[in-house]
């Protein structure tokens, strides 16, 4: 039987959907709609959940080895310099997510201070691998400090993860918070004695190194990365398949209950923020070895903001998608969105996208489309003829883009007053469009759609840092919306108190 | 439903291919085989474009556009700017730098605004060759050689600290004073420089430390007490200072502030009576920068400290590409470096010459002294 | 003994402060169960908009009418503008995640965040705007006692906050609107069930609580003078630490939190260090938090097997 996508359902409660493919008929053990809700993963839509169920079929081993040998591909086929910094940094962020994974998708404990046990990790190895500490300093080799790090951190997760005894949900959320601001200000302000470096941070990090060999190239890193990667997911999806990592579900669907079944519910709650922490320690000290150096705001809010976005958006509780969200959204805020021509292709190329999707007839696509482009050049010659200078600017696009748009979109010759309202009224627009329906929206689509283009050409262009996080808001707003278990995730009834 | 995302992606994925066949490949904009005469170059900019500090960040682009494009006209060169937003967390700073060292276009960096960053990116500009030079980077370890490619065209706070600290200490006679840094590597640093210096001749220091994040003072104002006289603010934000002068007469104490060069903000920081020092007279009050001026006060009207060093980086770069272009060659990271260590300008917009010492420092460079009169104006105190 | 009093009345204006944005924050948690990231940039836009009613009305040197009006068109405009901000971001991104699990939400939050505030540098600048008020509201039209001044703006400010805490109050124990949020928040399945038109009371719910943060918005430039695009950022983080030490979901606990913070920070800056302000406000209120669970005045929470 096919599980072909269906919308999802808009309320809670159990799907009006037929039973799952492997319960067949009443189970020893198993409750019924418990057994529909566990097959019932939502894919992805269309041919992309078909390809979905296929890849499932060849079991997760597989599929892990061909991503990892995918990862480990793509320098050979020609990595310019950037992109491999992108992909180290990608995978690092990928690797803390798939360790707050453990925390925050397998034992459902809101870790908000996630990025000190990271720090730690960067800073642990700082101190055993550098000339900080003593008068040459300690240099430790890797196969040395990284043991150690992670079981210092080991250790600090679970004094972090002592309050949730007495503490639940977002109470624990607090008290990791603290702890995250804690490290960021006592790293920053712990006066020379600690030898922590204060504001100037510890420089000249050894690289990774063992057994006479060390690593010099950011490839070297690359690999590395991939490796540790690929060997965490797999060491988690066998904790995930065995007992401890049945217990950490349980324990986040209902603590009661798991108590009353004889789960340890502290002591698991702890494990996960142990395993947790020795994850975001394995990351940091690949990270402070990569930089060469490590300063207290490389491990503040904004990482954090990044590791959340990529394992929501990738699904959380579940391994690959954590990963996968990582990545995906590491690639496009860290490498794509960086350059101003690439940002204009993602601009345009994702309304395009989903008008595609959005848009059915074809007719109704075809009609819209061409509206708008017969708009843009009535709009351009009406106002060309009204006053040259505002047409006189010219689209801040560059390349075939730029010079395709130059006749279509008007912009005028200080674009950034016009611009500023333009965007305004843009947003208003977009409100608009998602209370009307029919075809009063259709309708609506075309000056929408010609207003995006001006905005963009006429002030988004222009400021492309800002841009950059404007998009990456946009984007992260309309995924959400677009798809709340994330991508590789699976809907979960979740019942509130 | 299934053709249409097909046909989708098939028009991302040429679009993306196109985007990486431009991007990656020969610039599309300003073509290389024009004519042979016109020099065509890139040059990065790194800055905190967004969060927290963007505003000394956009201050720093908007000075170097604009001494970008004074000089292109002037030059006859066709030099354009790429954008860096490093967010002034140094880690970010190494991506963007990737980005750069990755960009073969680009033959010189303006930026990085933070030692930290420097510290971090260092290493990777001098495997690259490419010359970096920083408008606000003041940590004095930054020129020991560590970082054969970095320039700055301000001092560095082993001098404006002890400068500044023989200053209050000859002319303003505390018993007491209260120093405040805003914890990031620029005040700690010169905390570590005064501090010693007002130990040893007797005064009583209490030295306070706040967050640069932090808006509201009263609280830390409320300990200043009637004996102390002066209050030393070496901080980056001018207008946190502005507050903290606002807080101290709402809560009628009558310490004079006495700030370093990033306070000397004369359309944000206007305490009367205040102290502020600086690498450079006002622009502003430079006859031969009237013309910058006015452009500049044309889209930002109230621009501090940060705008002109950057402006006189940026300047510096462009004429040593100009001078390479002049020279017959095409300006490379090699050339370009080469022709910013024999830099020698005898005046520039922060009114001082401009050369550099074998390892990048700014020769010569001064700190003046400047207190602000009750009508908000900045004022040079000679000597 | 001076020194104690100023410090009390300087963390009585900021606590009151955080105490209004936490209360627009409890009140969105206790319907949806929301934690809105994306509450102190309303904050921030609430700051902003009182910043350009100044500009509108000649700048704070040259009013062109008396202070008083131009105060009470900033709360207004303020209220209105930010609270119609946070209906709309409700029906745009909140709205369709309402069954999804609690975490989804907080990357739209974030997402929301992000695009608020560089939305507001893209439009406005980055450079800080300054409000003066010394200008038209002089320091010394203040309370001197002894050697401890208290601000006519920080009166204001608590005056203010304190009616507007108790008009929440009265609110939502008094009026019908009232009983349908807490209704609604008690259990939103049984609310529809019973005729409330759910859709109606959260938006008002969010109008209410984005509305309190404009407010404070103004209230904060009026204290703090500067605005800049992310000064939301470290008033939002606070008034989510004092709506959790209070009690989710609990409006009182939310004030008392609020106050709290205020007052744990002005006394440790004063008295133990500036320099580690932010750990010890914290560690203190984890102490509390050990000390009370479910917060200062929440309830024990019940769970369901």
């Amino acid at each position: 039987m096919s599980l072909d996508a269906q919308p999802p359902a808009a309320g809670p409660g159990p799907p009006a959907a037929g039973p799952g493919p492997a319960a067949a008929g009443p189970q020893l053990g198993a409750d019924e709609w418990v057994a529909r809700q566990e097959h019932r993963r939502e894919y992805l839509p269309s041919w992309l959940g078909s390809a979905q169920r296929r890849l499932e079929r060849a079991g997760w081993w597989p599929r892990l080895a061909v991503a990892g040998l995918a990862g480990a591909a793509l320098p050979l086929i020609g990595l310019g310099g950037f992109q491999l910094q992108v992909g180290i940094d990608a995978l690092v962020i990928a690797l803390l997510a798939v360790g707050l994974n453990i925390v925050v998708g397998w034992a459902g404990l809101l870790d908000l201070g996630y990025v000190a046990f990271f720090g730690f990790g960067a800073y642990g190895f700082a101190l055993l691998s550098s000339s900080q500490i003593g008068a040459n300093g300690i240099h430790l080799p890797a196969y040395l400090s990284l043991p150690i790090v992670m079981i210092g951190a080991a250790i600090l997760g679970l004094l972090v993860g002592l309050p949730s005894r007495r503490l639940i949900g977002d109470y624990l959320a607090i008290i990791t918070l603290f702890f995250g601001e804690a490290f960021v200000e006592l790293t920053n302000n712990l006066p020379a004695s600690f030898r922590l470096g204060g504001p100037n941070g510890i420089v000249g990090i050894d690289p990774i190194r063992g057994f006479g060999h060390q690593l010099a190239s950011n490839t070297g890193y690359y690999y590395l990365l991939v490796i540790l990667l690929v060997a965490t997911m797999a060491v988690l999806r066998l904790l995930d398949t065995s007992r401890t990592g049945r217990a950490w579900r349980a324990v986040r669907e209902d603590p009661l209950a798991a108590a009353a079944m004889t789960i340890p519910v502290n002591r698991v709650k702890l494990m996960a923020f142990a395993f947790g922490a020795m994850v975001a320690a394995l990351a940091g000290t690949i990270f402070a070895a990569q930089q060469i150096s490590v300063f207290p705001t490389d491990f503040d809010t904004p990482i954090l903001i990044l590791i959340y976005a990529g394992l929501i958006l990738g699904g959380t509780g579940s391994i690959a998608g954590a990963a996968t969200g990582a990545l995906v959204i590491m690639v496009i805020y860290d490498g794509l969105l960086r350059s101003p021509t690439d940002s204009g292709y993602l601009f345009y190329g994702l309304i395009l996208l989903t008008l595609l999707v959005k848009l059915r007839p074809w007719r109704r696509l075809a009609a819209v489309i061409a509206a708008t482009v017969a708009l843009g050049f009535a709009v351009h010659a009406i106002a060309g003829a009204i006053s040259a200078s505002a047409v006189a600017g010219g689209p801040a696009s560059t390349g075939w883009l730029g010079a395709a748009l130059r006749h279509w979109v008007i912009v005028p010759a200080n674009p950034t007053v016009p611009g500023n309202w333009g965007f305004v009224l843009l947003v208003c627009l977009l409100i608009a469009l998602v209370q009307v329906k029919g075809r009063r929206r259709t309708i609506l689509l075309v000056p929408a759609l010609y207003l995006a283009a001006f905005v963009w050409e006429t002030r988004l262009a222009a400021e492309p840092a800002i841009t950059r996080q404007l998009m990456i808001g946009a984007i992260l707003i309309v995924m959400m919306n677009a798809r709340p278990q994330g991508l590789l995730g699976a809907r979960r009834v979740e019942a509130l108190t | 439903m299934k053709g249409s995302v097909i046909i989708a992606t098939a028009a991302i994925g040429a679009l993306a291919v196109a985007g990486c066949g431009s991007s990656g490949g020969s610039s599309a904009s300003g073509g290389s085989s024009s004519s042979p005469k016109s020099c065509v170059a890139s040059i990065g900019m790194e800055g905190p474009l967004t969060g927290p500090v963007a505003v000394l960040g956009q201050e720093q682009l908007h000075f170097a556009q604009l001494a970008l494009s004074m000089d292109n006209k002037a030059n006859k060169t066709k030099i354009s700017i790429v954008q860096g937003d490093t967010q002034l967390t140094p880690s970010i700073a190494t991506t963007v730098t990737q980005q750069f060292t990755s960009n073969s276009k680009i033959v010189a960096v303006v930026g990085p605004a933070g030692s930290q960053e420097v510290e971090a990116i260092g290493p990777l500009m001098g495997r690259a060759g490419l010359a970096f030079m920083s408008g606000s980077a003041t940590n004095a370890t930054l020129t020991t050689g560590k970082y054969p490619t970095f320039f700055r065209v301000v001092s560095n706070d082993s001098v404006q600290g002890p400068q500044d600290a023989h200053y209050i200490i000859s002319h303003l006679h505390p018993k007491s004073l209260m120093i405040v840094d805003d914890q990031e590597a620029y005040s700690t640093g010169l905390v570590s420089a005064m501090v010693p210096v007002f130990t040893a001749a007797g005064i009583k220091v209490d030295h306070e430390s706040v967050s640069q994040k932090l808006t509201d003072f009263s609280s830390l104002v409320a300990k200043v007490t009637p004996a102390t006289t002066v209050v030393v603010l070496p901080w980056q934000v001018a207008s946190n200072a502005q507050q903290f002068g606002r807080n101290l007469a709402q809560q009628h104490k009558n310490a004079v502030i006495f700030g370093t060069d990033g306070l000397y903000s004369p359309g944000t920081f206007t305490i009367s009576g205040s102290y502020v020092s600086s690498f450079g007279p006002d622009i502003r009050a430079i006859p031969a920068d009237a013309s910058i001026v006015a452009a500049a006060s044309a889209k930002y009207p109230s621009f501090g400290t940060f705008g002109p060093p950057t402006f006189a980086a940026t300047h510096v770069i462009d004429e040593a590409i100009a001078a390479v272009c002049k020279a017959g060659q095409t300006p490379s990271r090699s050339n370009v470096l080469a022709a910013i260590k024999k830099t020698n300008e005898p005046t520039s917009i922060l009114g001082q010459p401009i050369s550099f010492s074998s390892h990048g420092e700014l020769v010569n460079g001064k700190f003046f002294l400047f207190k602000i009169d009750s009508a908000g104006k900045y004022h040079l105190i000679p000597g | 003994m001076a020194f104690f009093f100023q410090e009390l009345v300087n963390g009585l204006t900021t606590g009151a402060l955080y105490a209004l944005v936490a209360l627009g924050f409890s009140m969105v948690y206790g319907v949806l169960k929301l934690l809105n990231f994306a509450h102190g940039d309303l904050y921030m836009v609430g700051a902003f908009i009182g910043y350009f009613v100044i500009q509108w009305f000649g700048g704070p040197s040259a009013l062109s009418i008396p202070v008083p009006l131009v105060l009470l068109f900033m709360f207004v405009l303020a209220a209105g503008v930010v609270g119609g901000l946070g209906v709309a971001t409700e029906r745009f991104a909140y709205r369709p995640l309402r069954d999804a699990p609690r975490i989804a939400p907080l990357i739209t939050a974030i997402g929301i965040s992000f695009f608020l505030e560089n939305a507001a540098q893209l439009l406005f600048g980055a450079q800080f705007r300054v409000y003066n008020t010394s200008q038209f509201i002089s320091f010394s039209s203040g309370i001197q006692i002894g050697s401890v001044s208290i601000d006519s703006v920080q009166i204001m400010v608590l005056v203010l906050g304190i009616v507007l805490m108790i008009g929440l109050r009265q609110l939502v124990n008094r009026t019908k609107l009232g009983k349908q949020m807490r209704a609604v928040a008690a259990d939103r399945e049984a609310a529809e069930m019973l005729g409330i038109n759910v859709n109606f009371t959260i938006s008002a719910t969010f109008f209410l609580g984005s509305a309190l943060a404009g407010v404070a918005g103004v209230m904060g430039g009026l204290l703090f003078n500067q605005v800049t695009p992310t000064i939301g950022f470290l008033v939002g983080l606070k008034a989510f630490t004092a709506a959790v030490v209070g009690g989710i979901g609990s409006l009182p606990g939310a004030m008392l939190g609020g106050l709290l913070i205020g007052l744990a920070e002005s006394f440790i800056t004063g008295y133990v260090s500036s320099t580690y302000t932010n750990l010890l406000v914290f560690a203190l209120l984890i102490v509390v938090m050990l000390v009370r669970p479910s917060g200062l005045l929440g309830r024990a929470q019940l769970q369901k097997v």
